[in-house]
């Protein structure tokens, strides 16, 4: 322990800079983010745009400061007694390498995590929750922050002997990253990755650890180095390989035969186009099948999570998109029909637009039962809201509800509105309804844990509605203000499952979609 | 009994060998100097025995601890200076002893004090603001006042004026009583004023290893002078290196000299001469004699 202390001594009085600056950027950042939650109501009534522009200004620049800081702490600690090299003076010295890695855990739990939780525990006070009660959130955030910033930047910076070189090979990451988002987008199906992504993670924590403690014990850079490279060349090979299509079936199994669908699904007939023919310019030529649903209980509600379009033609040729991550909400009381659009390539289309094309589209559903559904009526100035935290209607700017919330936004909450009853006041240009128009607004968060990342445990969620008005006349007035009445409910997941539409005789030149129709390219579910 | 023992040891970096079958044994409170031209191998050796590279076969143990395994506690034993060591020249001299002092069981505040007195250290000068001879002396002091049973030196005098040389060896002179001392150096004058064995490494293998004294008896300078004109001998002894001549004169040097049994040598390779002198050599004529024997023979 003598030895721990002793290193810790000496590394905070060599780093008292670094340490003060990460201090301040903390104790910066705690104050913009609790002027932030009521700040910008009075900000906006009181100080306007400028103020607003300002506050959050400085809200992103310390927030990419701060763990700047941080890092730049953990390497220059970690680098303190080099473990790359072979002239540092301290390799001769007693030193027992897991009371050195001991203190260097100290002094990053002392200058970094200490000083997070303590303002943790102030915002969320200063917020009305008591801290007491989210002890375990705190740690959580706590062991979010060592696992994304902390073990990263200190496995780096162990095998690396400059703050240089550290920043060199944080670049050749972030390169790398970028690669493998490029491989993941070319990857048919890549985007239902759930179980790799957690395989990739756990990788990367463990080779994290392992290097860290192999670099403490032995200092063997290089076959540290290969480790990393290693770890990178695996999820390369787990992002190419892994069986995509098993993990979605998996994870959505077909509905058993005999089993009614929540929903019930039909192809459309295509609207009529003129002029079959793709202009000579485009190289891609987008597909739209109109898919109606129908059937859904009052209380259900079902997501569209994925969609896989294949296409044969009698000539032999095949085409398919592969799986496609999409979040598409289908509720029974709104639209009715969903525009399935696709990309091909034009030399694909123009060889099988005439002819008689079987095509298969497979679906990813889950369903939702909407339940807990309470009417709420927005009251003035701030109030509790079941489930969320603190919360008031800002009128003067956004006409919306702001909320601040402890550690994690809700996991599931809807808020369901008939803009004709609506109190908000129309704005410049805007129309007011008259007659029923529901419009829904759902809040999801995926994130299972008791906290989510971040800095500050305070966090902010806006509630607010929206409505697009189809004839294309004026805006309509689609805020929550004091005073309108809103429906608050809490889909909870039922089930996940798969089914398939298929359609013997589809003419692709009938659904090419027109340029005027566009709503952009690629694949995609518009609801109508 | 041994305070250093190696046998084979080998070091490979990549396809090249730094040390081949280096078999070394520093006997406990000897003063070693290990010598041998550049790139022969002698940061190298060290840096095995203290663990800072591992070696690539063979076998080293230093005070009785594999080499492999000294780390932490070992190196309250050792005191361990080289030319090129990284010092943490954002500290002090004192903060530097201070931060230092609780690592070993032994250290001697009494020491320090007389070792800053000694080298005329300032306790509150940062070691970035030191100049090279000051700098090596506080790494030295910080390496001696915990009374290390072995002190490993790489080094130690390259760049140093001669003032703070002498202050380095007194130094450790007054401390040689109680360690053993090994010193890879080529300042051989220097070394020859202190050291009690020597061990000369070339090209990662040790040509010679024994007590400075029976080196120096080994090693003679020979003129052979003649009547008429000098003659080479057909088939020299082997024990003959750097043979010359030069009108009546014939000089060469020694490596087993025995006054009887060189007498006899000279007889047989080159019959009746008219005088024979034997001049003893230096421990730097005794280095470049065998470096350049070395470079000849390879």
């Amino acid at each position: 322990m003598k030895q721990i202390l002793n290193i810790f001594r000496k590394d905070l009085r060599r780093f008292w800079s670094e340490i003060a600056v990460s201090v301040a950027l903390l104790v910066t950042y705690s104050w913009n983010d609790v002027r932030g939650w009521s700040g910008e109501r009075d900000v906006a009534a009181y100080g306007g745009i400028a103020a607003i522009v300002g506050y959050q200004f400085l809200s992103g620049l310390v927030t990419v400061l701060l763990p700047i800081a941080w890092a730049f702490l953990i390497v220059r600690v970690v680098q303190g007694e080099a473990l790359v090299g072979d002239r540092q003076f301290w390799i001769t010295r007693p030193y027992e390498w897991k009371k050195l890695l001991a203190a260097k855990v100290l002094f990053v739990v002392i200058t970094i995590n200490l000083p997070l939780l303590i303002a943790d525990v102030f915002l969320l006070a200063k917020a009305g929750f008591p801290p007491t009660h989210y002890v375990a959130g705190l740690l959580w955030m706590q062991l979010m922050i060592a696992l994304i910033l902390i073990l990263p930047m200190a496995t780096l910076a162990t095998v690396t002997a400059s703050v240089v070189q550290t920043i060199l090979a944080i670049l050749g990451v972030t390169l790398y990253m970028f690669g493998v988002a490029w491989l993941a987008s070319v990857i048919p199906s890549s985007s239902f990755s759930g179980p790799a992504d957690s395989l990739e993670l756990i990788l990367v924590i463990v080779v994290c650890v392992v290097v860290i403690l192999w670099q403490y014990a032995k200092r063997k850079t290089a076959g540290s180095r290969w480790l990393i490279a290693g770890l990178g060349i695996a999820i390369i090979s787990i992002v190419a390989v892994a069986p995509y299509n098993t993990i979605v079936s998996h994870k959505f199994p077909r509905i058993a035969a005999g089993e009614p669908l929540p929903v019930q699904l039909a192809l459309l007939p295509a609207a009529p186009i003129g002029d079959s023919d793709a202009p000579e310019k485009e190289k891609e030529i987008t597909v739209q099948i109109p898919v109606g649903f129908s059937g859904l209980a009052k209380d259900s509600i079902v997501v569209v999570s994925g969609v896989m379009v294949s296409l044969d033609a009698p000539n032999g040729l095949r085409w398919n998109s592969g799986w496609v991550s999409l979040g598409t909400e289908l509720f029974p009381d709104t639209k009715d029909i969903m525009q399935i659009h696709f990309s091909l390539k034009k030399a694909f289309f123009e060889q099988v637009k005439s002819a008689s094309v079987k095509a298969r589209i497979s679906l990813a559903l889950t369903e939702y039962r909407d339940k807990n559904r309470r009417d709420f009526v927005t009251p003035h100035g701030e109030f509790l809201m079941e489930d969320v935290g603190y919360c008031f209607a800002e009128t003067s700017y956004r006409r919306e509800i702001h909320c601040r919330a402890p550690l994690r936004t809700p996991s599931s909450m809807m808020i369901t509105s008939d803009l004709s009853a609506n109190t908000c006041w129309a704005m410049g240009g805007e129309s007011r309804v008259e007659i029923r128009l529901i419009v829904k607004n759902w809040y999801q968060n995926s994130d299972s844990g008791p906290a989510e990342l971040g800095i500050s445990p305070v966090k902010n969620v806006d509630f607010h509605l929206w409505a697009r008005n189809d004839n294309g006349a004026r805006p309509i007035v689609a805020g929550i203000c004091p005073g309108t009445p809103l429906v608050i409910s809490n889909p909870e997941l039922v089930r996940r499952f798969g089914t398939e539409l298929e359609i013997n005789s589809l003419h692709l030149a009938d659904y090419r979609l027109r340029e005027s129709d566009s709503g952009g390219t690629g694949f995609g579910i518009r609801l109508r | 009994m041994s305070a250093i023992h190696t046998e084979n040891l080998t070091k490979k970096f990549w396809r090249v060998e730094a040390l081949n079958g280096l078999n070394l044994d520093v006997p406990e409170g000897a003063v070693y100097a290990l010598v041998g031209p550049n790139g022969a191998g002698k940061t190298t050796a060290i840096k095995i025995l203290m663990n800072i590279f591992g070696p690539t076969s063979g076998h080293a143990e230093v005070l009785s601890v594999e080499s492999t395994r000294i780390a932490g506690q070992p190196f309250t034993s050792i005191g361990y200076v080289s030319e090129n060591q990284e010092l943490p020249e954002w500290m002090r001299v004192g903060a530097l002893l201070e931060y230092l002092r609780p690592f070993y069981p032994s250290w001697d505040r009494t020491l320090e004090d007389d070792l800053i007195r000694q080298f005329d250290l300032p306790r509150d000068r940062k070691l970035s603001n030191l100049s090279r001879g000051m700098r090596m002396k506080a790494a030295l002091a910080s390496a001696l006042a915990y009374h290390p049973k072995l002190i490993v030196l790489d080094e130690p005098f390259t760049g140093l004026d001669p003032l703070v040389r002498d202050e380095l060896i007194q130094g450790l002179l007054e401390r040689a009583e109680e360690s053993t001392i090994l010193v890879s150096s080529h300042d051989l004058a220097e070394i020859e004023s202190f050291a009690s064995h020597v061990g000369y490494l070339e090209q990662g293998r040790l040509r010679f290893s024994e007590e400075l004294t029976q080196l120096v008896e080994r090693f003679r300078e020979v003129q052979v002078t003649f009547d008429g004109a000098a003659r080479l001998p057909e088939k020299p002894p082997e024990s003959w290196m750097q043979i010359n001549s030069s009108a009546a004169v014939v000089r060469f040097i020694e490596d087993r000299f025995d006054p009887e049994r060189t007498r006899t040598d000279i007889r047989g390779a080159f019959g009746e001469v008219r005088d024979v002198t034997f001049s003893p050599m230096t421990l730097r004529e005794i280095f470049l004699a065998m470096a350049k024997a070395g470079r000849n023979a390879a």
